[in-house]
């Protein structure tokens, strides 16, 4: 059986627009929710988010592509932006890379990839349209009594006039489909092996990396890019989540404070956006390159909570089978892993659930418990991208981040208050959907 | 060593009805479920009919019903379809006594579904009372007050594609992986490549798979006219998808849910499961060219057809029947002809291959879903169903379509190809089951 290795991360998140900034962020244990800035929230009840500084997505596709930056959701953005820090830091000179180094790699540190054995699996979320775009060309649309005329929509009563639809941009529906976000990276770095867009939420990205792990696994490519990226700072994004009471209404103040994932005190969760990319690699070639490996892919483990949205399992049953059957795939036992990284989203019920899936597989011999969301926020299907990041990067650097705004820990969990160094060998990654998905992910030192 | 996967259930929700066999003999007879469009005033769109499913129900007596308020029609035609599915695959419901021998952990969900609809009356009012004309932007405070006090939270959520899963694993208890793919028009066909993957593996024995989707509400089909992908044959809608003829003027968007249940060999047969096909080949690839077309060699279809064909350890000369993904856009339809020569050479021309889409319309995500359902019929029956509406042949398009009558053919292989917008290939190969 061919074994997996991660040699390449891009993280993009509220912490920074690289998986340096990203790993600093973790490790300085900083909060980077603040007010919510993309859009006027005034009257919505939570008004912070965690969003991604600024960027120009030009800077990050090669010149040939810069038209296509016209139609890219931000989603999509987010996901070019981690995919080409990921390619860049494992070295791999890919038609994007290699394009914008001039048409030839650096230097031999850079490894020229097979296009045909490389894929691309990057979870993704249900993205929105632009509220000011498609009600721009609403207006002109409206009938008598102020509403949606279909018939101004569909035909101009002027044939000299476009017709409601006529003013959005021919491309319009293409900017909105969740596999946009592995197509243009496909495009991007000429990724012509086995391609999919998972869409489970926040559990998108642990599936993603399982299936494409097996790819490799099957012998079907030897490269994979893979991970999950989405922003719910949209509009339509706050109001759902804020409609499902999911967000916390009482950190405006103090947006710092406002996420306490983990924490007994906490009381909703904040969107956020951000995910990450990571290049996923077949050991022998790996090596064979001299790529720089962060961790082993050991076990993957995947299950349904049977629940629909009725909110999670409090006794978390479902969730801790898919951690047992991670644990298993790995070929490990609970006393071997020193870190999990739970969703911990900061949703009472849902951390609780984690807390009581976590105390069954592990007893009383608990690993240190790290939750990410609470300086970070909730980035849908970023989310556990972001955590696979964080675990990789903790068991490269073998160190564990202490955790943000958990003082107070969901009783019997061990929460770290410091950052420090640590004898990593295994950590676990592990989310719930909202709507039930579980995937849970073992990584393992490589040495 | 890998597990064998065969299919054990089959049940479909389309726009030419609701079971399998009254839909069979339609898709034999050549009808067409394409027809003005109703589910909203579609009367000055460029487009103004499609293929929908008729007077939609959802099924009574669900296990779990109560718990599917403000569902997607996507979701309820997934739940109706995988009740089929399960029916016929002699599968105890959860809460019988039969049921304690299915381990629910062992039970999988893998769906290609779509994204719903938006609630369209309050997300259009809502927009439009907030709108500044002057500025020309939203006045997101009042939008803000105005969305939170009408939106309704559980229609939101239900929009999100992972939620048929949701309800399809509450439904049947099934608690093993669970996952959608959304890869556009490749995505039903993928979730069963890689449903049977997951069985091969062993990470499930059973998993309810196939897709969802529906798009015919006012914006999907603005974004498909708007991308001039959509037929605008208005004058006579039942002619109006026409795959692989010289006049064929675009696609014609459909909604519906296919459903296969897939098994492990040993389980299927511990249990004494009728078995219906098998599942031998997957293959799956990326343009990697450009996010509006194909590219123009079919340089990513060949590669998931050729991996289909290794993968099943076959030659072309085993395949009986080709599914095409057969669109009756200008594009797809040569492109793929293009892309069968390229692999399949000089045996292209004696290789049946034909558009069930020429009746159902596309079912976008769904699509590969009711076409994998068509090939498991075919090797049952075999029969071939054919591409209405054929009649003007086009150079480009120079194979054997089984020009709109069905014909008696031996089917012992069928091959499916989906493609999807982005750029996604996916094929799969069925086998008449052989112990």
């Amino acid at each position: 059986m061919r074994r997996v290795v991660i040699t390449g991360v891009g993280a993009v998140s509220p912490h920074g627009l690289t998986s340096a900034d990203f790993w600093r962020g973790l490790t300085e244990m900083r909060s980077s929710i603040a007010p919510l800035s993309a859009f006027d929230p005034a009257t919505f009840p939570s008004r912070v988010a965690g969003q991604v500084p600024a960027f120009k997505t030009m800077d990050y596709v090669p010149k040939s592509y810069r038209k296509a930056t016209k139609i890219m959701a931000r989603d999509i953005e987010l996901a070019v932006l981690a995919a080409d820090g990921a390619v860049r830091d494992a070295h791999l000179a890919t038609r994007g890379v290699m394009e914008s180094f001039g048409g030839k790699k650096p230097d031999d540190t850079w490894f020229e990839v097979d296009s045909r054995r490389i894929g691309c699996n990057i979870g993704a979320g249900l993205i929105c349209a632009d509220l000011n775009e498609l009600t721009s060309a609403m207006a002109p649309a409206q009938g008598d009594d102020g509403s949606l005329s279909l018939q101004k929509w569909g035909k101009s009563d002027d044939p000299g006039k476009p017709s409601g639809m006529d003013l959005l941009t021919p491309l319009w529906l293409l900017k909105y489909l969740p596999n946009m976000l592995a197509c243009h990276v496909s495009i991007i770095h000429d990724t012509q092996g086995p391609s999919n867009t998972i869409t489970c939420q926040q559990a998108s990205a642990g599936l993603a990396l399982a299936e494409a792990c097996r790819t490799i696994q099957r012998g079907q490519a030897d490269i994979a890019l893979v991970g999950g990226c989405e922003s719910m700072v949209h509009p339509m994004g706050l109001m759902r989540w804020t409609l499902l009471h999911r967000l916390t209404t009482t950190g405006n103040d103090q947006p710092g404070r406002a996420c306490r994932a983990m924490d007994q005190t906490a009381d909703g969760t904040v969107i956020a956006e951000g995910g990450s990319v990571l290049i996923i690699e077949d050991l022998q070639h790996a090596l064979a390159r001299g790529g720089k490996i962060y961790a082993e892919v050991a076990g993957l483990g995947a299950t349904s909570s049977a629940r629909g949205i009725g909110g999670p399992d409090p006794a978390g049953e479902a969730m801790a089978v898919a951690m047992r059957k991670s644990l298993k795939d790995a070929g490990t036992d609970p006393r071997d892993v020193q870190l999990i990284v739970p969703a911990g989203y900061g949703i009472p019920r849902d951390d609780q659930a984690e807390a009581s899936a976590i105390k069954s597989v592990f007893a009383s011999r608990q690993p240190e418990v790290v939750a990410i969301r609470g300086g970070l926020g909730d980035a849908g299907a970023g989310s556990q991208a972001l955590d696979l990041a964080a675990a990789a990067m903790a068991l490269h650097y073998q160190t564990v981040p202490g955790a943000v705004n958990c003082t107070t820990p969901v009783e019997g969990l061990h929460v770290p208050q410091q950052t420090h160094a640590a004898a990593l060998e295994h950590v676990l990654v592990s989310t719930g959907s909202i709507a039930g998905q579980n995937s849970a992910v073992v990584l393992r030192r490589y040495a | 060593m890998r597990n064998r996967v065969v299919i054990t259930g089959i049940g479909w929700v389309t726009p030419l009805g609701r079971t399998i066999d009254d839909v069979w003999a339609k898709l034999l007879a050549g009808e067409s479920g394409i027809a003005p469009t109703k589910l909203f005033d579609a009367r000055f769109f460029p487009t103004r009919f499609a293929a929908e499913v008729k007077d939609y129900q959802l099924p009574e007596h669900l296990r779990t019903s109560g718990k599917h308020e403000e569902i997607s029609r996507a979701t309820g035609f997934a739940l109706d379809a995988a009740h089929q599915a399960w029916r016929m695959a002699g599968l105890p419901m959860p809460g019988t006594p039969a049921s304690a021998e299915v381990d629910p952990y062992s039970v999988g969900v893998y769906l290609g579904s779509g994204d719903a609809a938006l609630d369209f009356d309050n997300f259009t009012r809502s927009a439009l009372n907030s709108w500044d004309s002057e500025k020309r932007t939203m006045n997101m405070a009042q939008w803000g007050r105005d969305a939170l006090g009408s939106f309704n939270a559980l229609r939101e959520i239900e929009q999100e594609p992972a939620m048929p899963i949701s309800h399809v694993s509450m439904e049947f208890d099934a608690r093993g992986p669970s996952m959608n793919c959304l890869t556009a028009c490749a995505a039903s066909t993928q979730a069963l490549g890689e449903a049977a993957e997951l069985i091969r593996r062993g990470d499930a024995e059973v998993i309810i798979s196939g897709g969802a989707h529906s798009m015919i509400h006012p914006f999907g089909v603005t974004g498909f006219n708007r991308l001039t992908a959509l037929s605008t044959f208005n004058e006579d809608p039942k002619r109006s998808c026409r795959p692989f003829d010289a006049t064929r003027s675009g696609f014609v968007i459909g909604e519906g849910s296919g459903v296969l249940i897939l098994e492990s060999l040993d389980h299927a047969t511990a249990r004494g499961a009728n078995i219906l096909a098998e599942v031998v080949g997957y293959g799956s690839s990326a343009d990697a060219y450009r996010v509006t077309d194909q590219h123009p060699e079919g340089r990513g279809a060949i590669v998931a057809i050729e991996s289909a064909l290794r993968d099943a350890g076959m030659q072309t000369s085993d395949i009986d029947y080709i599914n095409a993904h057969g669109t009756g856009t200008k594009e797809n339809d040569s492109t793929e002809t293009f892309a069968i020569k390229g692999v399949f050479k000089e045996q292209a021309k004696n290789v049946p291959i034909s558009s069930i889409k020429s009746m159902m319309g596309h079912l976008i995500a769904a699509a590969g879903a009711v076409e994998a359902i068509t090939c498991v019929l075919c090797i049952r029956d075999q029969m071939i169903p054919p591409t209405a509406n054929y009649s003007v042949p086009d150079p480009e398009c120079d194979l054997d379509y089984v020009p709109n009558t069905a014909r008696k053919a031996k089917v012992e292989v069928a091959m499916s190809n989906s493609f999807g917008f982005g750029g996604q290939n996916d094929t799969l190969i069925v086998r008449n089951f052989v112990p």
